[in-house]
């Protein structure tokens, strides 16, 4: 009786999880496991036939294509400005945004809004701003700073890619830094005060030992995915001028179907970029999680 | 009595603090607001005034710019795609996802822990490193370059992260009502229709609108599954367009306009769903 329902019980199961897991096998486990297998291969988009190479593609990215370094450095150097200004910037907005009391909602729609839009709309709107605005306000401000080749200059575009990420993605940090604050007893902070403290103090001592776990969320978010941007690179400089501002994403996207075609060779980045996103969010997730115990 | 004396202090002396915070807050809001204003701006110009009076008010309002863009981007047409796409991607997500997770969070078991450890460690996989690979199949399956074939790709892309959600949600939904339900000779299939899943309802809005978003907005899975110009969504049009016309300011600032218009439209209206939606979909993500 038992193992009969038993198997009845598992039949049901199968039953329910098996066209989730029919799409997911198909797009995401199958590629999943394809990318590990191309990256061995010398599999060209052109060719209808491959052979197995090895690591060699490993050993070419990771020696011998000064492109994907440096794009593996611009990265990192993009992720580091973000995980930290993107954090900074959205905890003093929501704080600030929680000491209002009338305009609360209305500052909170206004940050949110750019993050309902496509970088790729954002990014073509400040290619405006930056090409064609910036120039005459520099002119009629006299604030010549501003009237930068913000495109056309990697020292510039950089920060060009930065404003437009923090433009496009400060609302959801914020939100979430929002709610975490909403989570923090009005109670706890009355008490700090009636005791003395100043609101600085409240906000050192209280409010910000209470909002850790919001605080690892979102450096976990900004991590990962400053790590896989693509599009606000895209449609500010295209990775260009030539490959100076290229990202990982944008270096693989560019090997596999825009310059070579070495499907095979863009596969292996593609892995190292994988693995690069494993332990750093390994890492970090400990770090993060060590620091919680102990406050 | 001191401590009370305090508290008045504070809040007297942060009364200049109230206003730096608000003229703080007003800064960020106008340089958020910037662009969209200046597109929205410079969209209603000639082109000649555009470009040497940036700056200004349109000495008078032209409605030009976006009976071009509406063409050029094919407006209709790429808006319905759109809807298309997010539309199969959405509904089957929820379907696929809740039936799922639901199943796996009530059954107890090595096989149900094994299935949903398998949807979960996905969450680590970078898109970018299934792309390459991605394309190829969806070519092979010849689901590469239609709208359906897209959503279907998204249906596979987002299910592990929905079915998480609602594994996590399940287990709130007391088990008296099942067992119930199957003593009544309630059917499994009608069972999780018609009394689990709209009892879902909190946490399928999440969803719904955590993918709706990701599908509206995506563009490079698009831009490489898309090779039919019939099929192209908003953002690969409006992509082509600054691609081709790449000076032509006036057209593609109205057609950024344009694709802006719908999903604003939608945030004024539901932004404080989305709003909780996002910040649960963060937490619980």
């Amino acid at each position: 009786m038992s193992t009969i329902r038993k198997n009845k019980q598992t039949i049901i199961l199968l039953a329910f999880v098996l066209p989730a897991l029919l799409f997911y096998a198909v797009f995401t486990i199958a590629p999943a496991f394809g990318g590990v297998w191309y990256s061995l291969t010398n599999w060209n988009g052109l060719n209808p036939t491959y052979e197995m190479v090895g690591f060699a593609n490993y050993a070419e990215a990771l020696t011998n294509d000064p492109s994907f370094i440096k794009s593996v450095g611009f990265t990192f150097k993009y992720v580091i400005f973000m995980v930290i200004l993107q954090n900074a910037i959205a905890l003093t907005l929501a704080v600030f945004i929680e000491s209002r009391k009338r305009s609360k909602v209305l500052f909170r729609t206004v940050f949110f809004m750019p993050n309902m839009l496509s970088l790729i709309i954002g990014g073509f709107m400040w290619v405006f701003i930056f090409t064609k605005v910036l120039p005459i306000l520099a002119e009629q401000t006299g604030i010549q700073q501003l009237d930068q080749s913000w495109i056309g200059d990697p020292a510039y575009s950089f920060y060009a890619i930065i404003i437009l990420s923090l433009w496009g993605g400060v609302g959801y940090q914020m939100v979430i830094y929002i709610a975490a604050l909403q989570g923090v007893p009005a109670s706890l902070r009355e008490a700090a005060a009636i005791d003395g403290a100043s609101s600085l103090q409240a906000f050192r001592y209280v409010t910000l030992p209470m909002i850790y776990p919001a605080i690892t969320i979102g450096i976990f978010l900004t991590l990962s995915s400053s790590f896989k941007v693509f599009d606000a690179v895209f449609a500010l400089t295209g990775g260009g001028p030539g490959r100076s501002t290229q990202v990982i994403a944008l270096n693989i996207v560019d090997e596999a179907f825009r310059f070579n075609q070495r499907y095979g060779y863009a596969s292996a980045k593609a892995i190292i970029l994988f693995v690069i996103v494993l332990i750093l969010t390994i890492i970090q997730l400990w770090v993060m999680k060590k620091r919680e115990v102990e406050a | 009595m001191k401590a009370q004396r305090r508290v008045i202090r504070s809040s007297m002396g942060s009364g200049a603090g109230h206003a730096f915070i608000f003229l703080f807050l007003l800064a960020a809001a106008v340089i958020t607001l910037f662009p969209i204003y200046m597109a929205v701006l410079n969209s209603l110009k000639s082109d000649g005034e555009m470009l040497n009076q940036v700056l200004a008010w349109p000495s008078s309002v032209t409605f030009a710019n976006y009976a071009d863009a509406y063409e050029k981007i094919d407006f209709l047409r790429s808006f319905v795609n759109t809807v298309v796409v997010t539309l199969i991607g959405v509904t089957g997500i929820i379907v696929f996802a809740s039936m799922a997770g639901y199943k796996m969070s009530r059954t107890p078991g090595k096989l149900s822990r094994f299935l949903f450890s398998l949807f979960v460690l996905s969450s680590l996989i970078p898109f970018h490193s299934i792309l390459i690979t991605l394309v190829k199949i969806a070519k092979e399956l010849k689901v590469q370059g239609t709208t359906y074939g897209l959503g279907f790709i998204y249906i596979g892309l987002g299910v592990a992260l929905a079915i998480f959600l609602y594994h996590g949600f399940v287990k709130s939904i007391p088990r008296d009502l099942d067992e119930a339900a199957v003593m009544d000779g309630c059917g499994e299939l009608r069972l999780y229709a018609t009394i689990i899943f709209p009892l879902l309802l909190p946490i399928t809005a999440t969803v719904a609108i955590l993918n709706a978003l990701w599908m509206w907005n995506d563009f490079l899975l698009p831009l490489l599954m898309l090779t039919n110009s019939d099929y192209y969504t908003l953002l690969i049009s409006t992509n082509m367009l600054f691609g081709e016309y790449n000076n032509d300011w006036s057209a593609i600032l109205a057609s950024l306009v344009l694709t802006m218009l719908p999903i604003m439209a939608v945030y004024l209206v539901l932004q404080k769903y989305i709003l909780s939606g996002i910040a649960e979909g963060a937490i619980k993500g």
